[in-house]
């Protein structure tokens, strides 16, 4: 591997720019690493030329560990968006620089120049100042000044960004031809899709500092795992179906699914994706040849050169949600796109307000569902800091939002969502605002009936009405409770404690798919009873933590573990006090026969740290379906476990 | 039917534009050309020949060469500690910048004479730290040269530091990681990269605390005092020619410090407007 980037992280004041980046960089290969702007690409990059310290991680180049070397020792070549070209210079002492640093002979230093002149199409322009040629023709100099060297690795930060469209494409081919003759092991940063497409061999996909995905193109393009790379690359028409035996059931309609995930279980909500190319048109059903998804009608045609771009709207399908293309608020129907070809576009020419029958060809599961959190607000202080922290960690997580307003009339509602959603921002996977008339425990619980959540948040400083609504919170649904007394920013040290058993893994699970998310780090506590202190049970909580450091290892959350015995508020409140920790997660008791979670007792000293810092109360595992997965994976799972997180 | 369409900008009235011309040119003339033409009408009035002997007397000559090192020593000192100001305040961030930063420009809005006092209370011979330079390095400071040099120092900080901060600040830092990338170590970056992209700033700055240096009086006729021959500047022998009435020495002195001031102006100009065009 030529380079390799182990848990790479960089945070500016707190939040991680780059979060938990690992990679591998073949030899010769041309990697390029996608993402809009803001999404750590670039810093990546820039770590891996030293330009940026590292806070966290490490970062091989051909096996050399070179973290803390500074950028002089890296042997790294770079080229700029801006080109970089030193004025003062011209274009030959320019590419000579780097020869001459390293106290090349002349001579050498004139054949190799000339040899690179000739290698990015220059020749006889070397005695030329920067000023005095085009903007593509100072990218073609930066390029064979960073070759110059002949470095390790050949890094370049959005090298086309600034470029017409037309030399973009021309510098574009010369850039794919200049690495495959060199076979110089290469990273492209780039916003520009269709760029990543042509010159990538293999392609990363970043968004808020994470690396969603990385693969071949044409797979991330037609088979990616997460909503956030189906619908960044390219356009996608994504719906929620249900997972049924070998398919996924679409209204009436079951795909067969070619890659059946293996974490499917029957009745799972799934996301479903196909490419708009992927989209049947025919006069009738019997024309279609592929499963028929409905009557649509035309909303819009657009001719987009060699092909035609539709966009249909099929009335609602039972049990089926849009994701993508997004639906107008309040409306339940179902956007299409699709394209044509121009000859298929000939055969059955269609205009705005046809009816047509739709069908498709194929669909491909998501594996990764994707978090989602339900934000509880009344539009107090205490809620609106309990957002603002709740946004950052959601960012974070890229998870989709829905914020539930209650408490407040018409108007003071309206402009509370408004705040709200402006407060958040961008960056959520999606935003979406609610207002209930109801009690805060009963809109909650109208809430998730209507779709499940993975979290629900609420503020919280300790009064008691606030624990009997987060009990009623428990008993409700099947997600987990964050409990948020303040605005801060994204927690980056927490504490999980664990009890002992089955109920721990669901704990752990849970906190260290946020953990990583959040890139924190966490410790895994568990306290033992002094009474039973005869040396089982301290061995026992042992081998259970090592599970679960184990586990968090393999989802990549560095961990800790620490035993305590004494009784277990005493010594997890010593521990926060000890341990400068910004988030606590606590297993909530099991609930009794009515199905009731009472969060009175010992927990509720715990819940008073709460105060002090979020508390995410994590409900046992038994109590939900789903992710049935020994704590300690067997080698053939441990593959499972990644897709999960 | 083009021809047909009537100009929609509504004509100029000429005499509105002459006016406002007239106005500013007759303003230069009257506040500037003219005052300075006078100056020039008295120095040249007793002809060429007696402007050179004045200027000439041992004791104006002497005044005119101290004027002169001194206000070279302090370019040389502002221009390397001007850039290293100008280099901390751009690239590094500290608790404090923009006070200080803001505090660069202060010497601007004290009065001069103020600076003078300040440098005496300081470094007078009585005082603590001009006591203790006197008696370890047997070197007076108020009183001599060095006084002199300080107080132009003072008058003259924020001349090099912002002609060189803007230039610094819009300076491409890409190059300088380039240069990195290219194994350049730090010094070759500054000498290679740096320093050929800031030097016409930072000669023009240093330029201009020297013309600004020749005509300061404020702070040196209370830190130099007006000793001939040891400490009395160009700008005080002035001072001193205009009190005893010999108005012939005093023109013939101010129209030298001129004529150098105004060369150094020009230069400037011309390597801005070199600077310029890149």
């Amino acid at each position: 591997m030529s380079i390799v980037l182990e848990h790479l992280t960089k945070r500016y004041d707190g939040h991680p720019v780059v979060n938990n980046v690992s990679l591998e960089v073949a030899d010769g290969e041309f990697f390029v690493l996608l993402g809009s702007s803001g999404s750590g690409k670039t810093t990546v990059l820039n770590m891996v030329a030293g330009l940026i310290r590292t806070d966290q991680g490490r970062i091989l180049l051909h096996g050399r560990d070179v973290t803390h070397l500074p950028t002089q020792q890296r042997r790294v070549g770079m080229v700029f968006q801006n080109y970089a070209l030193f004025q003062n210079m011209t274009l030959a002492e320019n590419i000579e620089f780097g020869l001459q640093t390293r106290k090349v002979p002349k001579a050498e230093r004139r054949h190799r120049r000339n040899e690179l002149l000739e290698l990015v199409g220059l020749a006889g322009l070397g005695g030329r100042l920067p000023k005095q040629i085009s903007g593509g023709q100072q990218q073609r100099v930066a390029l064979a000044r960073a070759l110059a060297y002949k470095p390790d690795v050949l890094l370049l930060d959005e090298p086309l960004g600034a470029l017409d469209a037309k030399i973009r494409l021309e510098l574009r081919r010369t850039l794919k031809t200049i690495q495959r003759e060199t076979g110089i092991t290469t990273i492209l940063v780039t916003h520009d899709q269709e760029e990543a497409f042509e010159l990538a061999d293999r392609l990363g996909v970043m968004s808020f500092g994470r690396l969603m995905e990385v693969g071949y193109p044409e797979d991330l393009y037609k088979r990616p795992q997460t909503e956030f790379v189906a619908t960044f690359l390219g356009t996608a028409n994504l719906l929620v179906g249900l997972a049924q035996g070998e398919g996924v059931q679409l209204g009436a309609l079951t795909f067969p699914l070619q890659d059946v995930s293996s974490l499917l279980h029957h009745d799972d909500r799934v996301q479903v994706l196909f490419r708009p190319e992927d989209v049947v048109l025919a006069e009738s059903p019997e024309q279609l040849g592929a499963p028929r998804l409905g009557l649509g009608e035309v909303e819009q045609v657009t001719f987009g050169g060699s092909f035609e771009r539709l966009r249909l709207r099929l009335p609602p399908l039972p049990g089926v949600r849009p994701i993508a293309p997004p639906v107008a608020f309040g409306g339940n129907a179902i956007l299409v796109e699709a394209t044509r070809s121009q000859d298929e576009a000939e055969q059955l020419p269609l205009r705005a307000g046809h009816n047509i029958w739709v069908g498709v060809r194929q669909v491909h599961a998501l594996e990764h569902p994707g978090l989602r959190f339900l934000l509880l607000s009344d539009g107090s202080p205490l809620a609106q800091a309990a957002i603002q922290t709740a946004g950052h960690i959601a960012r974070l997580a890229h998870a989709r939002v829905t914020l539930l307003g209650y408490g407040l009339d018409g108007e003071a509602m309206h402009q509370h969502l408004q705040e709200a959603r402006e407060q958040l921002g961008s960056g959520l996977a999606a935003l979406d605002a609610r207002s209930s008339a109801a009690a805060p425990a009963e809109a909650a619980r109208q809430e998730v009936e209507r779709q499940s959540y993975d979290l629900v948040v609420m503020g919280y400083n300790g009064q008691s009405e606030q624990i009997a609504l987060a009990e009623h919170l428990l008993a409700v649904g099947e997600h987990h409770l964050l409990l948020i007394p303040a605005a801060q920013a994204a927690p980056t040290r927490i504490l999980i404690c664990v009890t002992t058993g089955e109920p721990g893994k669901e704990d752990v699970l849970f906190s260290g798919r946020l953990t990583r998310h959040l890139g924190a780090t966490a410790v895994l506590l568990s306290v033992v009873p002094p009474e039973q202190g005869n040396g089982q049970q301290p061995a026992r909580a042992e081998r259970f933590l090592m599970g679960g450091e184990r586990t968090l290892e393999l989802l990549g959350v560095p961990a800790e573990t620490a035993v305590r015995t004494g009784s277990a508020p005493d010594e997890i409140a010593a521990e926060l006090a000890a341990g400068d920790y910004d988030m606590l997660v606590l297993g909530a008791p099991l609930p009794d026969a009515d199905g009731n979670i009472n969060l009175t007792g010992t927990i509720s000293r715990l819940l008073a740290t709460a105060k002090e810092r979020p508390v995410l109360v994590v409900r046992a595992a038994v109590s939900r379906r789903g992710l049935d997965l020994p704590l300690i994976p067997s080698s053939a799972r441990i593959h499972d476990l990644k897709e999960v997180v | 039917m083009a021809s047909m369409t009537t100009p929609t900008t509504t004509p100029r009235i000429p005499w509105a534009r002459l006016g406002i011309r007239g106005m500013a040119l007759s303003y230069l003339f009257l506040m500037l050309i003219i005052p300075i033409s006078v100056i020039f009408w008295d120095g040249f009035s007793e002809g060429m020949v007696t402007l050179w002997q004045e200027v000439a007397k041992p004791i104006a000559w002497s005044a005119l060469k101290l004027t002169l090192w001194t206000s070279a020593v302090m370019a040389i000192i502002n221009g390397v500690m001007g850039l290293l100001t100008a280099f901390v305040l751009v690239r590094y961030t500290f608790p404090g910048k923009t006070t200080l930063n803001a505090i660069i420009d202060l010497p601007l809005a004290i009065p001069t004479l103020v600076t003078g006092l300040m440098l005496v209370a300081l470094y007078g011979p009585q005082q603590v730290v001009g006591a203790w330079v006197l008696e370890h390095f047997g070197q007076r400071i108020i009183f001599a040269p060095p006084g002199i040099v300080l107080a132009l120092l003072f008058v003259t900080f924020p001349f090099v530091v912002r002609s060189v901060q803007p230039v610094l600040l819009d300076l491409d830092q890409a190059q300088e990681d380039a240069a990195a990338t290219l194994a350049a170590t730090s010094w070759m970056i500054f000498h290679r990269i740096t320093f050929p992209a800031i030097r016409l700033p930072l000669l023009s700055g240093m330029l201009l605390s020297f013309a600004r240096a020749i005509g300061e009086f404020g702070a040196i006729v209370i830190v130099a005092g007006n000793i001939p021959f040891r400490s009395q500047t160009a700008a005080v022998y002035v001072y001193g020619e205009v009190e005893s009435e010999n108005r012939l020495g005093a023109s013939a002195m101010s129209v030298a410090m001129m004529l150098i001031a105004f060369s150094v102006v020009a230069l400037v100009g011309y390597l801005e407007r070199r600077g310029r065009r890149g």
